[in-house]
């Protein structure tokens, strides 16, 4: 059997053993990974999988499975396994058929540039970034190359066959002149024409450069001016918080806040994977359903949550199409950008702190959002408009409802981030938060 | 499987590779998510293929297959060993392995009762009680849990693991695990929530050991007493009492991660980040004498259980702290050779399509002698943590903080009323250094230990005695 027929053989065979409805997709995915530090490469890796996912619903009785395609008789197996355990699965607190089709989908966001993964051409990258680094004055360099390519065939119940390519070239670089003086940056893209490894590394190098010689940061409320690094880390938080499985979950801090004001109204944040330029871009969605541009908020105004039918029909909405099978999700989140200059932002802050890249964000309640995440890389004082020190050792311990309302301005300029830890490609601004928590170890 | 991994090796060999290595690693799952109550989906995974690591032209290259077959294996070698050819056009210090004495055993974890033999439904309808228990000890006090969610998952782990110079390991291991989020809610009161992992290795006998219902009644209470009790904890300087939960996690975090080798030579710098640990950091105090931290990987039971690691290294107990010293760091083969020690066998990967890499496995602060009674006995004013949600730490593993969810204050030596989110934001050698007693109790806890790229969450055990500690800032600074 060719690969191409193995979802419209399992949701066939799966109808026939007694399922309702069944979604069935194959990916097969290339990926080369390089990872580098101390300005040489450490390990090159290379990936190639394809993996079957199959979602199965006798009514209100499910299953899921993902596996490695091998014999049809092993895939005659598997189904007839997941339909067997359908059959003596409790019930679901709901049952929504699968959308039906078929759908028309533009045939441009199906196809992707084609990524090389040629080894001499990816260290090429590498190296270019590397270099970029150590130019600006770091002493040495890690970070990890991705390219990738894939291409997914799905077929429901729902009378939905369709392909998506996908793939990209990603580079997350981070340079240092110290122990305690870093910086960090990503490029990332679809194609070629717009990855700058060596703009990624000037740019990481200038931040650690910048960032040499700091001292302890004092705790206190202060207006701060957040980089797309940790802005793009917040708003993954607000976007993955408006999946509705989340809300259900009690892992949201958006819970009832449909049609209220959560945020500055200079704040819109959109799902979109339907953009040509954008990172992760998708025709359909995993029931099929043609994707499309949802406004989550609208100038601070939450309007819907991110679903798939299931949760669409438990919380009485239409589908977003953003459809995980179980857990709906958001695809590309772009914030919509303000009107002024890094350097205008920057003029306008008395007293503050300019903090670039974050990790580790933990909750102490979902719920109401409060939270603490450690700002890691260059991170310095504001005075009178301009920076004037280099700090360290701070913690940012607030809430993320208060942090929304607090946006006082967002810049004109906007950037692609995805790296380690922010998952959701995210097109973001500079952000200036007033009054915004830090806090630091008391010995 | 061994027919093929032998080929591999063989055939990284033929094309002049220095060291090769393969590893067939199958995982299988089965999955009940349970939520609010209903089934959310019952979900079986299978992962299984086989990878290969190697030297070649003084640089690392790994590959993976999903296909078992002798073609895509060759294929999956030729891709490793081209990658890494190419990687040597960047100068670098160049790769070895350390000569080790390696493992030719066949480890199989035989299961009391099989997960085979506990069917699904059994599963569900151990969730759904647990689940009602929660919910009833919460009601008992008029408070509401409108959110519960509960992730069970049993799996099999079984890996094949051999090396050009002479590894030959095969093991099979049962594990099962538990990830629960609980929401409790009073109208008056507002909102608190609890997340906890349960885990181990073996069969279901793991599950029955778990006092599942006890367990869930007991989380429910203290979500409640929270929400109807608890006070405003107090600030400044204060005697402090951890507990087990919050001492494991300080462990793992200010302990173990530190001493891993390869943060130390800067392989994680751009993810997970480094340390504050230099290679030449053995013999440096960062605690009291009281302080003996280990990460052991052949408790039996642990949900970090192996007896190889998957270089076909011997495990064995590490000292990663010995009485406040740094004492021993954690190694893979390629670290060990650079700092000319021998493996301690710390390498796991958690799929086969995952580059092993220095893990943890059971990482947790020795007892001591004291009581628990005797060491509230020695505070006058003080607080008790028992557990906590929310906590982090910086990537140099230095600064950290711990806001405890179950807390009570400590008066002339007794438990008093209970506190809201105590605030513990200290330094690593802050924190190690302020410990005076340790107490006899030892109690485990699971988690997944996140780090790599791409991302590895490992099963790992964390743990250890009540604690008390002499004047700590409570409340940050």
């Amino acid at each position: 059997m060719k690969k191409s027929e193995i979802p419209t053989f399992v949701v066939n065979l799966a109808l026939e053993k007694g399922a309702t409805d069944v979604v069935a997709e194959l990916e097969d995915q290339q990926r080369v990974m390089i990872r580098f530090s101390n300005n040489e490469i450490t390990v090159s890796k290379f990936y190639q999988e394809t993996l079957l996912s199959v979602f199965l619903m006798i009514k209100k009785h499910r299953t899921a499975t993902v596996l490695p395609v091998s014999s049809t008789r092993n895939l005659k197996k598997a189904v007839e396994t997941l339909v067997k355990t359908a059959k003596v699965t409790p019930p679901a607190d709901i049952y929504v058929p699968l959308p039906k089709g078929p759908f028309q989908y533009n045939p441009t966001l199906q196809s992707a540039p084609k990524t090389s993964l040629s080894p001499n051409k990816l260290i090429g990258y590498v190296k270019d970034g590397i270099d970029g680094a150590l130019q600006e004055g770091a002493k040495k360099v890690a970070g990890t190359l991705i390219a990738s390519k894939s291409k997914s065939t799905l077929c429901t119940s729902g009378q939905v066959y369709a392909t998506q390519e996908g793939g990209g070239l990603e580079l997350s670089i981070r340079a240092f002149v110290s122990d305690v003086s870093s910086g960090h940056s990503v490029s990332i893209s679809r194609n070629e024409e717009g990855f700058n490894p060596a703009e990624a590394g000037e740019s990481a190098g200038r931040i650690a450069k910048a960032a040499a010689n700091p001292t302890q940061g004092q705790p206190g409320r202060f207006t701060a001016l957040l980089g797309p690094l940790i802005f793009a880390d917040l708003v993954n938080q607000i976007g993955t918080r408006t999946s509705a499985f989340m809300v259900d979950a009690g892992r949201s801090f958006l819970t009832g806040k449909i049609g209220q004001e959560v945020a500055c109204d200079k704040f819109t944040l959109v799902d979109d994977p339907t953009v040509a330029d954008a990172f992760s871009v998708r025709a359909f969605d995993d029931e099929g359903v043609p994707t499309r541009r949802n406004i989550i908020i609208d100038r601070g105004v939450l309007k819907t949550y991110l679903h798939n039918s299931t949760t669409a029909k438990k919380f009485g909405a239409e589908t977003t199409a953003n459809a995980g099978l179980i857990a709906p999700r958001p695809w590309n989140l772009i914030v919509q950008p303000g009107e002024k200059s890094f350097e205008q932002l920057l003029g306008e802050i008395d007293n503050g702190i300019y903090v670039t890249n974050d990790w580790y964000l933990r909750y102490q309640n979902y719920r109401t959002g409060d939270f603490s995440t450690i700002p890691r890389d260059g991170m310095f004082l504001i005075k009178n408009g301009q920076i004037s020190a280099s700090i360290r050792e701070l913690r940012i311990s607030d809430n993320m409802l208060r942090i929304m309302r607090n946006i006082r301005d967002l810049s004109r300029s906007r950037s692609w981030i995805r790296w380690w830890e922010v998952s959701i490609p995210t097109l973001t601004p500079y952000a200036v938060i007033e009054d915004l928590n830090f806090t630091k170890s008391g010995m | 499987m061994e027919e093929l991994t032998q080929f591999a090796v063989d055939f990284a060999g033929s094309l002049k590779a220095e060291y090769a290595e393969a590893r067939f690693q199958s995982d299988v799952k089965e999955v009940v998510i349970l939520k609010n109550g209903f089934t959310e989906a019952l979900a079986f995974q299978e992962s299984k293929g086989i990878s290969v690591r190697v030297v070649a032209g003084n640089s690392l290259g790994f590959a993976s297959a999903s296909r078992l077959t002798k073609k895509a294996v060759r294929s999956a070698v030729r891709q490793a060993v081209k990658l890494a050819r190419a990687a040597s056009k960047i100068p670098g210090k160049g790769v070895s392995m350390s000569e080790c004495d390696l493992g030719k055993a066949n480890v199989k974890v035989k299961p009391v009762i099989k997960f085979a033999d506990v069917d699904l439904e059994t599963r569900v309808q151990l969730l759904k009680e647990v689940d009602q228990c929660a919910q009833e000890s919460a009601a008992k006090v008029k408070v509401k849990m409108p959110a519960r969610m509960l992730n069970f998952t049993t799996w099999i782990t079984e890996k094949n693991v051999v090396t050009s110079d002479g590894a030959r390991v095969h093991s099979v291991t049962p594990r099962v695990a538990l990830s629960s989020l609980l929401t409790a809610l009073h109208p008056q009161s507002g909102i608190v929530q609890r997340s906890f992992n349960l885990g181990g290795t073996g069969g279901w006998e793991v599950v029955k050991e778990w006092n599942m219902f006890e367990l869930f009644a007991e989380e429910a209470s203290s979500l409640s007493r929270i929400l109807l009790e608890a006070k405003k904890a107090p600030k400044g300087v204060v005697d402090l009492v951890l507990g087990p939960e919050v001492i494991g996690l300080v462990s793992h975090e200010s302990s173990g991660h530190p001493g891993e080798a390869d943060r130390i030579l800067g392989r994680e710098a751009a993810q997970a980040g480094e340390t504050y640990l230099k290679p030449d950091s053995l013999g440096l105090r960062v605690g009291s004498s009281h302080v003996n931290v280990v990460d052991d990987p052949t408790v039996k039971g642990s949900f970090g259980y192996y007896e190889y690691d998957d270089e076909g290294v011997k495990a064995r107990k590490r000292t990663l702290i010995k009485e406040g010293v740094i004492n021993e760091f954690l190694h893979n083969r390629e670290t060990a050779s650079v700092f000319r020690v021998t493996s301690n066998g710390a390498s796991r990967a958690v799929a086969y399509n995952r580059e092993p890499i220095v893990r943890m496995a059971n990482t947790f602060l020795e007892p001591g002698d004291y009581t628990k009674e005797e060491l509230f006995e020695g505070v006058k004013d003080g607080v008790y943590i028992k557990n906590f949600m929310e906590w982090n730490i910086d990537d140099r593993r230095f600064n950290q903080r711990y806001v405890g969810l179950e807390a009570y204050r400590i008066k002339n030596g007794e438990l008093s009323e209970m506190v809201k989110n105590p605030v513990l934001e200290v330094t690593t050698i802050g924190l190690w250094s302020a410990v005076d007693a340790v107490g006899k109790d030892l109690e485990f806890q699971a988690a997944y230990c996140g780090k790599g790229d791409p991302m590895q969450g490992i099963p790992v055990w964390t743990g250890g005695p009540h604690v008390r500690l002499r004047k700590i800032r409570l409340g940050g600074a």
